[in-house]
């Protein structure tokens, strides 16, 4: 995949790419074919004109060509959400994306994780508020954790989560002191201290700060935080800026350092909001993918592409997900930057008016078919 | 025009105006609403109980013609801008809301109030005294105060919940839904200049439902109402159970789906049962328990695609005639998304590109509602098989509506509907407003707020 950057930058190069891995997948995935056929107006002369896939479609067929490596499930709370484990309301019917290679996997998330999240860092402690990808095999957030941890860079990695229990706040502290105190017995975070990287959903991080209660924790200089996904189906929910400046007051690790990740099960790669340590002012981020993606905004009425600065509904062309299917329709609301970067603005809004008729979720629940 | 400020509340006399306020946006109502402290809950509820013995001393005739004229005054006077409130409120078109208030206002007027009191209590004056019938004397009321959640976007609901417990001379107390202040407050006020012993029974108050800050408000209500009549999601009813005193009685109305049944034993013509196929879904926007989300089509697979396009033309009609009110970006993205997944399954979706509708000819295992006018059309081999491809909907299942069968086939099939869970069996046309006596939920609408009383003298010996 990093070979492949070079040849991908160019819109046509990527043109040309994206049309090859749409016929590749027209031709072997009859589901896929089924699709394209009933909503296409002919075959595509740009990957505009590739219809995007929902992501909804996750849960009710496997969308794979050949056999897969790894299941990845999400967590049924959003359906879109990345599998964090341990935290799901159990609502939903999941998603699955079946992914043909880990491999493939491992290669789409490494350059961008490694450019966004370890930059200025020879060597860094990871605390993972995620599952062990060995106790849960089929998230894609645990899964790439594993492979930050497995990074040269890291010279220690310590899972503080349980799949059922959720943080384990006692090992989070523990692994915070140890990392920060260097020579050993010394109290207090060192200069020398390596800087921690904390692998965090956004819910996970506030039951981390609730847990708190205010009580530093502080992180050694430079530490750095990923934190990833919303708050959509939780009981609590707190806008970012707020997480942050309790993040700072806390851990002690400015908001310069908290780097947003972007990602969701049924994709292999990933967008990231900042460099760590590089972090625009607030309200001036913007989620970076890797060249292989493409994102726009289209417009809710009729798919149509918005220009720049308009918001809409969020799909992203991902040419890793070459064994499965690139171009996906999501639920999230947003808009594009000339520059092809993607201003997140959360779900697309206003919820369905409710009445006294049954909504799809419910009747699933009911009839069993969840 | 746009729609006006709606002070969501209506207090009997006696109970301070409440101050200070909030504001919000019900749909898109501009509503100002008390705050949480702004009522005091336990005085509001023991003002209402107070009310009890005038409210038992209106005798059942008389309490029919007020609540029937407030009722038909509701309707007559509701001029464009009360309708433009009660629209924006449900987020409906000016012209949905007028042919839901259109549709509703039969089942309001005095002589249908009199029809479901006589339906459901052969002698009425079982309401007002104890009525002698064989070895003993019996009587029937409502308790001292009924409590109300409404449901969210229905116009109307809350108003026929409230002229039913008032029948029964229960005191009532109203959370609107979001969607249906405009209506439920402007009902309140008629009730309230129609008699003063109603005005001392009748409260209405929106306060936003659920919202961890209004807990305590709620649970100080559902200790101190003596009956609670809650429309809403399994979240809703679930949280109002989990807080009701076990004493409390709890009258729960459920989210439903209405379906369709189109057989081919008479002869109507094709557009015209897909022409009320489209009315039973589009009406209320599908958001009524009695909207109709799924059409069996007895026949193969080629007629049912035939339907589908009658059905099709039909719902583009009413895109005219009852226009729905524009979706939201989140509305829109549902829509994709499940039509995105059903196409993928094999189904076929008109229009191409989302409208205000969407038809999908589809399998009946398929079958999830999805709102927002969407028609899920499945062929079926023939009548008898109807019951087994609804029985999975059995837990939610409410109106069927019948085209192309014959009465006779009708009443037979009607007992294996029943059997799987559905409680009203009506001709198709007559689907989006049930009569006034309707077995609401499968169970009579006053019945179920009563309880009886018995009188018995001793004994006789020798």
């Amino acid at each position: 995949m990093t070979a492949g950057r070079g040849a991908v930058t160019g819109d046509a190069a990527f043109d040309r790419l994206a049309l090859k891995v749409h016929a590749a997948q027209r031709t072997s995935n009859p589901l896929l074919r089924r699709y394209w056929d009933a909503v296409s107006d002919g075959p595509p002369t740009t990957w505009h004109e590739i219809p995007p896939v929902p992501v909804r479609a996750f849960r009710d067929v496997p969308i794979v060509t050949g056999t897969p490596e790894v299941i990845f499930r999400t967590s049924g709370t959003t359906g879109g959400g990345e599998g964090g484990g341990g935290s799901s309301s159990g609502s939903a019917p999941r998603g699955e994306h079946h992914v043909a290679s880990l491999e493939l996997y491992r290669s789409a998330a490494r350059e961008n994780y490694r450019r966004h999240l370890f930059a200025g860092a020879d060597v860094l402690s990871v605390i993972a508020l995620v599952p062990n990808p060995a106790a849960v095999p089929d998230s894609s957030l645990a899964t790439m954790a594993g492979f930050i941890a497995r990074e040269r860079e890291v010279a220690q990695s310590v899972w503080a989560f349980d799949a059922v229990r959720g943080v384990d706040v006692g090992a989070a502290c523990k692994a915070v002191t140890t990392a920060a105190t260097v020579p050993p017995g010394t109290p207090g975070p060192s200069a020398a201290s390596p800087p921690i990287l904390l692998l965090t959903t956004a819910f996970a991080l506030v039951q981390l700060l609730d847990a708190l209660a205010g009580s530093p924790l502080p992180f050694p200089h430079g530490s750095r935080i990923m934190e990833t996904g919303g708050f959509k189906g939780r009981a609590a929910e707190v806008d970012r800026t707020t997480l942050y400046r309790r993040v700072r007051r806390t851990l002690g690790v400015p908001e310069s350092h908290i780097v947003n990740e972007y990602g969701m099960t049924e994709m292999l790669s990933q967008a990231y909001d900042c460099v760590a340590g590089q972090a625009p002012p607030a309200g001036e981020r913007v989620h970076r993918f890797p060249p292989w993606v493409r994102t726009r905004a289209l417009d809710p009425a009729d798919l149509s592409p918005l220009p720049p600065g308009r918001p809409g509904l969020l799909a992203h062309f991902d040419l890793a997900n070459a064994a499965s299917v690139c171009h996906l329709l999501t639920e999230d609301y947003g808009s594009v930057t000339a520059d092809g970067g993607v201003r997140l603005l959360g779900r697309a809004p206003g919820a369905a008016v409710r009445g006294c008729s049954l909504a799809a979720e419910a009747f699933l629940r009911v009839t069993g078919a969840a | 025009m746009t729609p006006r400020e709606t002070d969501a509340w209506v207090l009997p006399p006696g109970i301070p105006a409440p101050t200070p306020l909030e504001r919000l946006r019900a749909g898109d109502l501009p509503v100002r609403h008390p705050t949480r402290d702004a009522v005091d809950a336990e005085a509001l509820i023991a003002a209402l109980r107070g009310a009890r013995r005038d409210l038992a001393a209106i005798p059942t005739a008389k309490m029919v013609r007020i609540l029937g004229g407030a009722a038909e005054a509701l309707t007559r006077e509701l001029d464009r801008a009360d309708l433009l409130d009660v629209a924006a409120n449900g987020r409906l078109s000016v012209a949905m809301a007028r042919a839901v208030v259109d549709g509703m206002a039969p089942s309001w007027t005095t002589a249908a109030i009199d029809h479901l009191v006589r339906a459901e209590f052969p002698d009425p004056r079982v309401l007002d005294g104890f009525v002698a019938e064989t070895g003993r004397r019996v009587r029937a009321a409502g308790p001292a105060v009924t409590l109300h959640f409404g449901a969210g976007s229905v116009p109307g609901v809350t108003v026929t919940s409230m002229i039913r417990a008032l029948l029964v001379r229960s005191a009532v107390l109203v959370k609107p839904g979001a969607g249906d202040i405009a209506l439920t407050v402007r009902f309140a006020r008629l009730l309230h200049r129609a008699d003063p012993r109603l005005a001392r029974a009748v409260a209405v108050q929106y306060w936003p439902g659920g919202a961890p800050a209004w807990d305590g408000w709620e649970r100080d209500l559902l200790r101190a109402a003596d009956q609670v009549v809650v429309y809403g999601g399994d979240a809703a009813i679930e949280a109002v159970r989990a807080r009701a005193p076990a004493a409390t009685r709890l009258i729960e109305h459920p989210h439903r789906v209405g379906v369709a049944i189109i057989g081919a034993e008479t002869d109507p013509p094709a557009a015209r049962m897909a022409r009320a196929t489209a009315r039973a879904a589009a009406l209320f926007e599908q958001r009524g328990c009695v909207s109709t989300h799924l059409a069996l089509v007895v026949g193969d697979e080629d007629a049912a695609r035939a339907f589908c396009s009658e059905l099709a033309a039909g719902l583009a009609a009413l895109e005219s005639q009852l226009p729905p009110a524009p979706l939201s970006p989140g509305e829109l993205s549902a829509l994709h998304q499940i039509r995105g997944r059903i196409t993928m399954k094999g189904a076929t979706v008109w229009p191409a590109t989302p409208r205000g509708w969407s038809v999908a000819l589809a399998r009946p295992d398929d079958f999830e509602p999805a709102g927002a006018r969407t028609v899920w059309v499945a062929p079926i081999g023939s009548l008898a098989e109807c019951p087994d491809a609804l029985a999975p909907l059995s837990p939610v299942l409410q109106t069927i509506g019948l085209a192309g069968v014959d009465h006779e086939r009708a009443t037979a099939l009607a007992e294996d509907l029943f059997a799987i869970g559905a409680t009203r069996i009506v001709p198709l046309d007559q689907v989006p407003f049930p009569d006034p006596d309707w077995l609401h939920d499968g169970a009579r609408p006053l019945q179920e707020l009563v309880r009886w009383g018995e009188l018995r003298g001793p004994r006789r010996t020798g």
